[in-house]
């Protein structure tokens, strides 16, 4: 591999993850919400979600979609559909969950409810990280200051502040997944007991 | 596919955190490419990991719109990646920069990065127009209107020239602005050495280090300030779409909003013009700071039309 291509290659995983983290993470919750609804366990979300994210990985370019998350919606009901049909016992509800799905565009309420709690949520993690680790991130993530200037300004080398940058991406990653199982089920119930025998 | 295991997780946040710094290398391409290789769905894994890191930035972002470019952008400029930014350009093909020239031009309120052929980025702020010429032994940028702030890929073989009017400033890799004001040229620089001159007397020509901002006139420097490097990063504020005032007559503030947005702030009242006022405000929220002056100053707010928000001495 050349050093143009590696550049090229990075530069396209930083463009794809800036786009998905615009696009598809604040509605996370909400699609995580409607596969458990189907029925869907909490296991098979995590799996559903990561292929989902594999099949983005895989296509040439994301220009061509106008709509990212009803493309994701809609990508992840593809993958659904196909995991129910292989399955040998479905319950007739999880089918029927699907086939109603239909393409809610409009970001509901609970949605922006819900990456806002989980924003707020990841702020607090920061805030409980331990000492070093939090000081880094957030001049990193709140700052925006590269790992470079953080490593001069801090008096540490460029590898120990990637260090800690990874300690807070582990810790960051843990708490969206959290956040969304937890509002995913918020909402489950939510619905559960408002829309009473469904 | 297997569902990731905690080790796969922590592997994707390694390769995320590596890549969040400025020293990638083909070895840890190499590395990564292995271990993406080596089990279904980590590519997916590793997006996701990557979209959770960069998803938990303030929301200020969002109204900066990424154009997708056509080459390679948002590596830093510095050591071996400046090299490889000129040999990436280079692969690319060297013709394509021949006379390669392109107009920008953002409406009120709109702020576009916009990713060079060359590996530089620029952020373009509101209400400005300009051209991009990008050719074999020199790269040219001229604004018509408005501010932009430039992060310059190194290329010592190819200067990096911003005109505004009939001033110009240089540089060759580092990070400046250039905002073309009524009064005169403003040039700020966050990083390196740039060099700062008028076309109509050359004897004029300016050094100026990080931290240095200079108003220059087509005649003459009308105004020079060094060892401001806190200043100069609040100026520059927009490109996180904030405004930071320290110290700012309510005028100065106002008109600053007035850049942004279609609701105008205006002074009723010249009796308020000079308050100093400090604070960091979205670029979009007159009102946050129309209130925020109410709630400090003896100053009160009409806000009954809805394209305009006045400004008074309160009763």
């Amino acid at each position: 591999m050349t050093q143009g291509e590696v550049i090229n290659a990075l530069a396209r995983r930083r463009m794809l993850a800036a786009w998905m983290a615009r696009e598809i993470v604040p509605h996370e919750a909400g699609m995580r919400a409607w596969l458990a609804r189907a029925r869907v366990s909490a296991e098979d979300i995590d799996e559903l979600m990561q292929e989902a994210y594999c099949q983005i990985v895989s296509l040439p370019s994301v220009d061509h979609i106008t709509a990212p998350r009803a493309y994701f919606m809609a990508s992840l009901r593809h993958m659904m559909l196909r995991r129910i049909r292989r399955a040998q016992v479905v319950a007739i509800d999880a089918i029927e969950q699907v086939e109603n799905w239909r393409d809610e565009s409009i970001v509901s309420p609970e949605d922006e409810a819900g990456s806002r709690i989980t924003c707020q949520r990841v702020m607090a993690i920061i805030a409980g990280l331990p000492e070093r680790c939090r000081r880094v991130v957030e001049l990193r993530k709140i700052e925006g200051w590269s790992q470079k200037d953080i490593a001069a300004h801090l008096g540490m080398s460029e590898k120990a502040v990637e260090k800690q940058v990874w300690v807070g991406v582990r810790a960051i990653r843990a708490a969206w997944a959290n956040a969304e199982a937890q509002s995913a089920q918020r909402m489950d119930q939510a619905e559960r007991g408002v829309g009473g025998g469904r | 596919m297997t569902p990731a295991t905690e080790h796969d997780r922590d592997m994707a946040a390694r390769f995320v955190a590596r890549m969040d710094g400025e020293n990638w290398s083909e070895a840890d391409e190499a590395e990564l490419q292995l271990w993406l290789d080596g089990g279904a769905g980590r590519e997916g894994l590793l997006l996701q990991v990557h979209a959770a890191w960069l998803a938990t930035t303030p929301a200020a972002e969002e109204e900066i719109v990424e154009e997708a470019p056509a080459a390679p952008a948002f590596w830093r400029r510095r050591g071996f990646m400046g090299a490889m930014a000129a040999s990436v350009a280079a692969a690319v093909g060297a013709q394509r920069w021949l006379d390669a020239r392109s107009s920008f031009a953002t409406r009120v309120g709109e702020i576009r990065r916009v990713p060079l052929a060359d590996g530089s980025v620029m952020t373009i702020n509101s209400g400005s127009e300009l051209t991009v010429r990008m050719a074999r032994g020199s790269r040219e940028v001229e604004i018509a209107q408005g501010e932009a702030w430039f992060d310059v890929a190194k290329d010592a073989a190819r200067p990096f020239t911003v005109a505004a009017g009939k001033v110009r400033a240089r540089a060759v890799g580092t990070a400046f602005s250039v905002r073309r004001r009524e009064t005169g040229v403003e040039v700020l620089v966050t990083e390196g050495v740039v060099e700062s001159w008028s076309e109509e007397d050359e004897s004029l020509r300016l050094r100026l280090a990080a931290g240095e901002r200079a108003l220059l006139s087509d005649t003459a420097v009308v105004h020079y300030e060094s060892d401001r490097a806190s200043a100069v990063d609040r100026s520059l504020a927009w490109r996180s779409g904030m405004i930071d005032l320290n110290g700012t007559s309510l005028s100065e503030a106002a008109d600053e909003f007035n850049r942004y947005n279609q609701r105008q702030i205006i002074i009723a009242d010249p009796a308020v013009a000079d308050e100093q006022f400090d604070g960091l405000f979205r670029i979009n929220d007159p009102q946050g700071f129309a209130e925020a002056v109410k709630a400090s100053l003896n100053v009160g707010i009409d806000e009954s039309d809805p394209r305009v928000i006045r400004l008074m001495k309160s009763q």
